[in-house]
C-alpha cells in the first residue's frame, strides 16, 4: 500500500501512523461524547481516514482509500479540511 | 440441492436427518475394509425454510456453536445458521488456532476460563476429532517490568482458578532450549507459562459444531448473504433478507466477526468496532521443533507447529480498517524480524503461505455478547484477534442468551452498553483505538 | 571494484526553521536571500546557505562551514517569521558520493532515486533501515558522478553506519 502524500509524494504506508475516520467530529457538549469516542461507521468501500506522515513530512494528512480494496483514491492536508 | 461438504471434498445432496456418521473404532474399520469410499458427509447443506425460531447470521466457529448450543443445551432446533459463503471460510479458516486463558480482567478471566474447560471436554462432547492440543503456551519476558506484569497477571490468573507458572531462564530454557536467550537487546528473562493452553485444529471445530448442530435438526444454510432486515412495524426484526429469499424468525443473532458493522448497518445501528486485517502466515513442513505456542514478548510474534510440521505464526494487525482479507508487506517484514529476534534458527525456513483474515476490533479490545437496542436483534462480535479460543464458551453464552434474554452469569460484563457506561474491559489499556488492542 | 566514497562529515551547521502560521515560504526565503523550496528540495543561495524542504512550512537551514553565530543569526532573520532550533550536534551526516552511491541508497529507501526523478536538488525525508534520515542530492562532482548527503539522528547514527556498512560491502 502506497500513500500519495501532498507534500512528499508516494510512499510506502509503513512511513505513516493510522488514526481512522477522519470524518469524525467532536462534539460541542458532554451528549455524544461516547458515541464521538467509541462508534464508528467502519464503512466498507471509500473511505477518509487520516494518517499522520511519520517518517517523512510530519504532516497529518487525510487519505480517501477503498478499504475493500486498499485502492488509494486521492490525499490532502488534514488541514485543508475534509468535510 | 447440491451442496459441497469440505470434509470429504466431494459433492453430496441434501440427505434426511440422521444420516450423519459418527466416528468410532467400529466405524473406522468398517470403512477402511471399503476403501474408505462409504463415508457420508458430516453435516446436511440445508435448502433455507420460510422461517424459524431463531436465525444465526455467520457459519464460522461462533455461529455454529451457538446453533448446537442452542439445540444441545436450550433443545431449540428450529435454528439455521445462514452463511454468506461456505462455512469456516471466515476467521474461523484463517486462525492461528492458539487457545489460552491466560487473561487478566475479571470480566475476561471466567470466561476464557470456561471456554478452555469446554475445550478440554469438546471432543467427547461433539465426537469429532477436534486435535485439542494442551501443548502450552508461554509468554517471554525481556525485561524486569516485563516480568513484574507477568507476575501479576500469572497471581490473577491463579486467582480466577487458572493453571499459570511462572518460569525463570532456566524454566524456559528446558520448554525450549533453542531460543536466543542472550539476543543482545532482548536478551529472554523468563515467561509465563500456562501449561494448559495449546492449539485446537480450527477447521476440525467448524466441522465438528456443525455436525453436532445438523444432526440435531439445525439448518445449515450457505451461499446465503443477509442483505437486509426485516422489521414489523415496531421496529422489531422480524426476518432477513438473503440472497435465497426472505427468511422469517423470532429472533435472529448477529456472528459475523470482521463484517459486524456492515450487517449492524443493515438495521441503521453503530457499533463499537473498527474492522483490520490480520495475517498469518506458514512454512513448509518440519520435523518437531517448536514444543508449544511461544510468544515473543518485546515485539509481536506468536508461533506453534501444526502436527503436520508447518511452523504457523503471525503477530500484530495491519493496523488501518480493512475488509480485503489480505494485508500488506510491511507486517510480514516485522513479523519476520520478531521471529528473527527470538529464534533466529527459523532464518532458513521457507514460507509457504500467507493470508489475512478481518477482525472485528472493539474499542477496548474485549468482546460483545448482548442484546442490541433493537428488539429480535442480537449481538455476538469485537473477538479481535482473540476469538478463536472463546469459540465454545462464546456459542454457549450467545445460545444462552437467545434462549431465555438473559446475559449467562460468565459473559455478564460483554455488553454493549458498558462503552457509555464506562465498564471497560481493557487487557491492554489502550484506551478506544482499535489498532493498538 | 565499487565506486563509492563515504564520507562523514564535520563543520557543519543545521537547523530546523518552521513557519509560523500564516507565513509563506517566500517570506522566509526573502529574509535568508534564499529560496525556501515548497517541495521537498535543495535550494543553495548566497553565504553558504542551503534551504532543504522537509515539509509543508518546514525547512532544514544547512551550512558546509558552520560559525558561533550562525544560529543565532538565523535566529534574528527569522524572528516573527519562524522558530528556528539549532540541531548541528543533533544530526549527524554522511556525504555519498560515486557511481554506486545511487545504489547503495536504492538498497534502503522504498523511494525511486533514478536521476530523472531524483536529480542534483532533490531532497527527501524518508527511512533507511527503519531510521529516520534527510536525504538530498548536490551537484555533481567533478567527473558526472551524484553526491548526496544524507542526515540521521545522532543516536542512530551508529546503527545507520552498520546497515552502511553491510550495504556497501555487498556491492
Ligand atoms: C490470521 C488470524 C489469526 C488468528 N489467530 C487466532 C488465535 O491464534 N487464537 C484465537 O483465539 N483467535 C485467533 N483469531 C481470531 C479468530 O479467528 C476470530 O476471532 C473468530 O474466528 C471469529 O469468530 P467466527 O469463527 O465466528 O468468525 P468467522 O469464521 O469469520 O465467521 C463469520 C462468518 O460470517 C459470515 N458472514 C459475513 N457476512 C455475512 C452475511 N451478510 N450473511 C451471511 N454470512 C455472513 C462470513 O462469511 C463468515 O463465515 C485469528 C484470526 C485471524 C484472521
Ligand atoms: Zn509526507
Amino acid at each position: 500500500m502506497r500513500i500519495d502524500c501532498p507534500y512528499c509524494g508516494e510512499r510506502d504506508a509503513q512511513e505513516f501512523v493510522y488514526r481512522g475516520d477522519a470524518s469524525l467530529m467532536r462534539p460541542e457538549s458532554e451528549d455524544g461524547m461516547a458515541d464521538y469516542v467509541y462508534l464508528r461507521d467502519n464503512l466498507a468501500g471509500p473511505m477518509t481516514e487520516h494518517w499522520y506522515h511519520a517518517q517523512g513530512c510530519r504532516t497529518w494528512i487525510a487519505v480517501t482509500r477503498d478499504t475493500t480494496t486498499h485502492a488509494m483514491l486521492g490525499a490532502i492536508f488534514a488541514r485543508d479540511g475534509v468535510r | 440441492m447440491k451442496g459441497y461438504c469440505r470434509y470429504f471434498g466431494r459433492e453430496a445432496t441434501a440427505q434426511p436427518l440422521g444420516f450423519m456418521t459418527h466416528f468410532s473404532i467400529l466405524s473406522l474399520a468398517r470403512n477402511a475394509l471399503s476403501r474408505h469410499s462409504g463415508w457420508q458427509p458430516t453435516w446436511r447443506d440445508a435448502v433455507p425454510k420460510d422461517g424459524y425460531d431463531v436465525i444465526i447470521i455467520g457459519g464460522g466457529g461462533h455461529g455454529l456453536a451457538t446453533a448446537y448450543y442452542l439445540a444441545a443445551v436450550h433443545g431449540i432446533t428450529n435454528v439455521a445458521v445462514l452463511e454468506k459463503g461456505w462455512i469456516g471460510g471466515g476467521n474461523a479458516g484463517r486462525n492461528t488456532t492458539i487457545i489460552r486463558s491466560n487473561y487478566l480482567l475479571p470480566g475476561n478471566a471466567p470466561f476464557y476460563e470456561w471456554s478452555m474447560k469446554l475445550w478440554e471436554g469438546l471432543e467427547q462432547e461433539l465426537n469429532y476429532n477436534a486435535m485439542v492440543s494442551q501443548r502450552g503456551v508461554l509468554n517471554l519476558v525481556h525485561s524486569d517490568a516485563q516480568r513484574d506484569a507477568a507476575a501479576r497477571r500469572g497471581n490473577g490468573m491463579r486467582l480466577h482458578g487458572v493453571d499459570a507458572e511462572l518460569l525463570d531462564v532456566d524454566g524456559v530454557r528446558k520448554l525450549a532450549p533453542f531460543l536466543d536467550f542472550d539476543q543482545a537487546r532482548f536478551p529472554i528473562m523468563g515467561g509465563l507459562h500456562q501449561p494448559r493452553g495449546g492449539t485446537a485444529r480450527h477447521d476440525a471445530v467448524v466441522w465438528g459444531f456443525a455436525r453436532g448442530a445438523s444432526d440435531r435438526g439445525v439448518d445449515i444454510v450457505q451461499n446465503c448473504e443477509v442483505r437486509g432486515f426485516l422489521r414489523d412495524a415496531t421496529g422489531t426484526v422480524v426476518g432477513v433478507e438473503t440472497s435465497r429469499g426472505l427468511i422469517r424468525a423470532g429472533k435472529v443473532g448477529m456472528a459475523v466477526a470482521g463484517n459486524s458493522s456492515r450487517i449492524a448497518a443493515l438495521a441503521d445501528l453503530r457499533l463499537p468496532i473498527e474492522s483490520h486485517v490480520l495475517q498469518a502466515f506458514v512454512s513448509e513442513g518440519l520435523k518437531p521443533v517448536i514444543p508449544g505456542v511461544i510468544t515473543f514478548g518485546a515485539g509481536h510474534f506468536y508461533i506453534s507447529q501444526s502436527d503436520k510440521g508447518g511452523l504457523v505464526f503471525g503477530g500484530d494487525i495491519d493496523g488501518y480498517n480493512s475488509y480485503a482479507q489480505r494485508g500488506n508487506l510491511p507486517v510480514v517484514e516485522d513479523v519476520c524480524e520478531g521471529g528473527m529476534a527470538v529464534m533466529p534458527m527459523i532464518g532458513r525456513v521457507r514460507l509457504l503461505r500467507s493470508w489475512g483474515g478481518i477482525m472485528d476490533m472493539s474499542m477496548d479490545g474485549s468482546p460483545i455478547i448482548d442484546r442490541t437496542p433493537i428488539d429480535g436483534l442480537y449481538l455476538n462480535a469485537g473477538w479481535c484477534y482473540g476469538g478463536f479460543k472463546a469459540t465454545p464458551a462464546s456459542g454457549r453464552c450467545f445460545a444462552h442468551l437467545l434462549a431465555t434474554d438473559r446475559a449467562h452469569e460468565t459473559a455478564a460484563a460483554y455488553r454493549l452498553d458498558r462503552f457509555r457506561t464506562g465498564h471497560l474491559i481493557d487487557e491492554k489499556g489502550q484506551g478506544a483505538q482499535p489498532n493498538l488492542h | 571494484m565499487a565506486d563509492l566514497l563515504v564520507e562523514q562529515l564535520s563543520g557543519f551547521g543545521l537547523a530546523t526553521i518552521m513557519a509560523r502560521k500564516g507565513v509563506s515560504g517566500m517570506a522566509i526565503g526573502m529574509a535568508l536571500g534564499v529560496e525556501a523550496p515548497a517541495q521537498p528540495a535543495f535550494c543553495r543561495g548566497e553565504n553558504n546557505l542551503a534551504l532543504i524542504g522537509t515539509g509543508a512550512g518546514s525547512w532544514f537551514a544547512h551550512t558546509d562551514m558552520v560559525s558561533p553565530a550562525w544560529h543565532t543569526a538565523l535566529r534574528d532573520r527569522l524572528a516573527e517569521l519562524a522558530s528556528v532550533s539549532d540541531q548541528s550536534d543533533g544530526y549527524m551526516l554522511i556525504r555519498l558520493s560515486g557511481e554506486d552511491a545511487r545504489t547503495v541508497l536504492q538498497r534502503g529507501a522504498a523511494i525511486d532515486f533514478h536521476p530523472e526523478v531524483f536529480a542534483p536538488g532533490a531532497a527527501a525525508t524518508t527511512v533507511i533501515a527503519h531510521i529516520g534520515v534527510v536525504i538530498w542530492r548536490r551537484d555533481d562532482d567533478a567527473r558526472g558522478r551524484p553526491k548526496y548527503e544524507i542526515a540521521t539522528f545522532r543516536s542512530y547514527f551508529d546503527s545507520f553506519r552498520r546497515w552502511l556498512d553491510h550495504t556497501a560491502a555487498a556491492l
